[in-house]
């Protein structure tokens, strides 16, 4: 691959991001705390989506246990946290790294399964794994779970912006990780990396005849995904809890149907996949707001619309949201 | 000793109804090429129905019958309404990729899993009830002696043997397992001899649905009915599944005792916290060393 072709997908990558930064600051701006706090769960989810998007939609391997390297990277940041005192900013990028090598276990077991094997073995993954905070109780603290948060803004920030609540706290810390997945997914999916994946994705026996080491690719594609989900999970721990609870395997399948409703192949389509699942509950309160429903009903509505949505998406357009946009790298 | 006839009892009781689920989905994998992840949410629905009808004055053997028959309309009714259009689409973007083709009907059944347990939420509440058993739960006396074996245990293990025997004759003596064992070997030559490959295709989706509602009314009396307690007798079932190989039906059955015994031994001598991890590793332990399953023929998809 030349150099001018890489680097026009770094250059790519890079004007993306600062355009998703500045709209992310802009529209912050104009919410209230509750939207803010939302944004930022939105962002940190985005992230949980993209690792969905790469291993599943470039990759074409298909995981419901993104749950689980999602509590990986949770529970190794909390513990650095707590146990060894060390700051977030050290602790989440090292959790990335412990989430990394979970991936690489992960994907050299699943590299030799497909389809709806590996979509059991995951689930699987997905319920055995939060069980180990019960085995090993005394460090992980059980159904408990390890109490940590974001902490407050440094004080050199608050004088530079002038005062900072919480809820932008939260969104100003998702904000630059969020920005560095987007960088490296996009410039993934650009490059050639992205190529092999979708070669592996569409003909497996083509692509290795075309030179593309198919095993090799699809343990890779398992290592960055699991980072991205590893990180996603730091921060979603960071709302205020690391425990079987916030890890559900229900949260494989928020995140795999974010990614289809907006568009299995498509970074945009990840970020609006994440906004609807994360404002549906919001969308369906304001539609019924005039109607009496019982909470039983509110409770379990979003679920039942998201599952629709879900099943529709397939059946009638695959493709997603981002489908209808034609993009020269499919 | 009797620690291990306890956990033996108790894992062949369970085994049994782990059997009816593994079996459940070798029907419709090899019937249709799906592996239902649904399937547990249907078993959870139609399970709602027999409570609700026995909750109302009707006999159990009536709420019985009425959740059999609704469990295998709703097979039938997934399989026309979502699966069929879907393998329709097979020229689509999405699924003209090797690996995508495998992947989407079980992505559709997991949202279908999430509308089943979402709407059984919005109509019988997320609260818990228990659910009867038809016999008595309490063990067996010898000599004074209470043992670990139930009078339901027994009839558990008599209605699923009962089950497999009705499916083996269906399967191996009438026209239409004939029909349904050549479009799980061939679907386009069974089209060409003249097999209506899309009714074979909706009928092992309805017997499917029948087997997973029969091992939902069996499961619940000894747990408690809510939306989301079959998912890990999905999880359980397809390990399985696996186990004895997707594409045999007495390998599945033969792997739902295994593993069975596997959690009830887990259970017994270490602990209930350690049962999904025994899982996994039996799991992957055979996915590593024999993927296609104990009990799978030579002619089984590469994994």
């Amino acid at each position: 691959m030349s150099n001018s072709h890489s680097s026009s997908a770094l250059k790519k990558s890079l004007i993306r991001t600062i355009i998703f930064v500045l709209l992310i600051l802009l529209v912050q701006s104009r919410f209230d705390a509750y939207n803010q706090a939302q944004l930022a769960l939105v962002l940190i989810l985005f992230i949980g989506t993209l690792s969905v998007t790469l291993l599943t939609g470039i990759s074409g391997q298909l995981s419901l246990g993104q749950g689980a390297l999602m509590a990986v990277g949770g529970y190794s940041s909390a513990l650095m946290m707590i146990n060894l005192k060390l700051s977030l900013w050290v602790a989440v990028p090292v959790s990335i790294f412990v989430s990394a090598i979970a991936g690489l276990l992960l994907g050299i077991t699943a590299a030799r399964l497909s389809g709806p094997y590996l979509a059991g073995t995951t689930l699987v993954i997905a319920l055995a794994i939060p069980s180990l905070a019960n085995r090993f109780i005394s460090v992980l603290k059980g159904d408990e779970g390890l109490p940590v948060d974001v902490g407050y803004p440094p004080t050199w920030l608050s004088n530079l912006l002038g005062e900072i609540t919480y809820e932008q706290w939260q969104l100003y810390l998702a904000l630059p990780f969020a920005a560095l997945a987007l960088f490296v997914a996009s410039n993934i999916l650009l490059a050639r990396t992205g190529r092999s994946w979708r070669a592996i994705r569409d003909h497996e026996s083509a692509a290795a005849l075309a030179g593309v080491n198919y095993s090799r690719s699809k343990v890779f594609a398992f290592v960055i995904s699991a980072s991205f989900a590893g990180l996603a999970g730091a921060l979603y721990g960071l709302r205020g809890l690391v425990g079987p609870s916030v890890y559900p395997v229900s949260l494989s399948l928020t995140l795999l149907t974010a990614a289809i409703l907006g568009g299995i192949r498509s970074i945009a389509g990840a970020f609006i996949g994440t906004v609807i699942v994360v404002f549906l509950p919001d969308w369906i309160e304001l539609a019924i707001g005039g109607f009496e429903v019982s909470e039983q009903v509110s409770n379990f509505l979003p679920g039942l619309l998201s599952s629709l949505l879900l099943i529709l998406t397939v059946v009638i357009n695959p493709a997603g949201v981002m489908g209808a946009h034609r993009h020269k790298n499919k | 000793m009797d620690t291990f006839l306890a956990a033996l009892f108790s894992g062949t009781s369970r085994g049994a109804i782990y059997a009816l689920v593994a079996l459940g989905l070798v029907i419709v994998w090899r019937g249709a090429g799906v592996v239902n992840f649904a399937q547990m949410g249907q078993a959870m629905f139609s399970t709602y129905i027999a409570s609700t009808l026995i909750m109302h004055q009707y006999s159990y053997w009536i709420a019985f019958f009425v959740a059999l028959f609704a469990g295998a309309l709703m097979g039938a009714l997934l399989d026309i309404l979502v699966m069929r259009p879907l393998s329709n689409k097979k020229k689509s973007e999405l699924l003209s990729s090797e690996s995508m083709r495998a992947a989407v009907p079980v992505i559709a059944s997991l949202g279908i899993l999430g509308a089943l347990q979402s709407l059984a939420g919005i109509i019988w509440a997320a609260e818990e009830r228990g659910f009867p058993a038809p016999a008595k739960q309490e063990g067996f006396k010898i000599a004074g002696n209470v043992m670990p074996f139930t009078s339901f245990d027994v009839f558990v293990i008599a209605t699923v043997l009962f089950t497999l025997f009705l499916t083996t004759i269906f399967f191996q003596k009438t026209g239409m397992g004939l029909a349904m064992r050549a479009t799980a070997l061939n679907q386009e030559v069974a089209k060409l001899s003249g097999i209506r490959t899309n009714h074979t295709r909706t009928l092992s989706w309805a017997i499917s649905g029948a087997a997973s509602s029969l091992a939902g009314l069996l499961v619940t009396p000894t747990s408690n009915l809510s939306p989301n307690t079959l998912d890990l007798v999905l999880i359980v079932g397809f390990t399985a599944a696996v186990v004895g190989g997707l594409d045999s039906p007495i390998g599945a059955v033969i792997g739902g005792f295994i593993v069975g015994l596997v959690i009830s031994f887990v259970t017994f001598y270490d602990t209930p916290e350690d049962v999904f991890l025994s899982i996994l590793a039996l799991l992957v332990l055979v996915l590593i060393v024999k993927p296609r399953g104990i009990f799978s023929g030579k002619d089984a998809r590469r994994v």
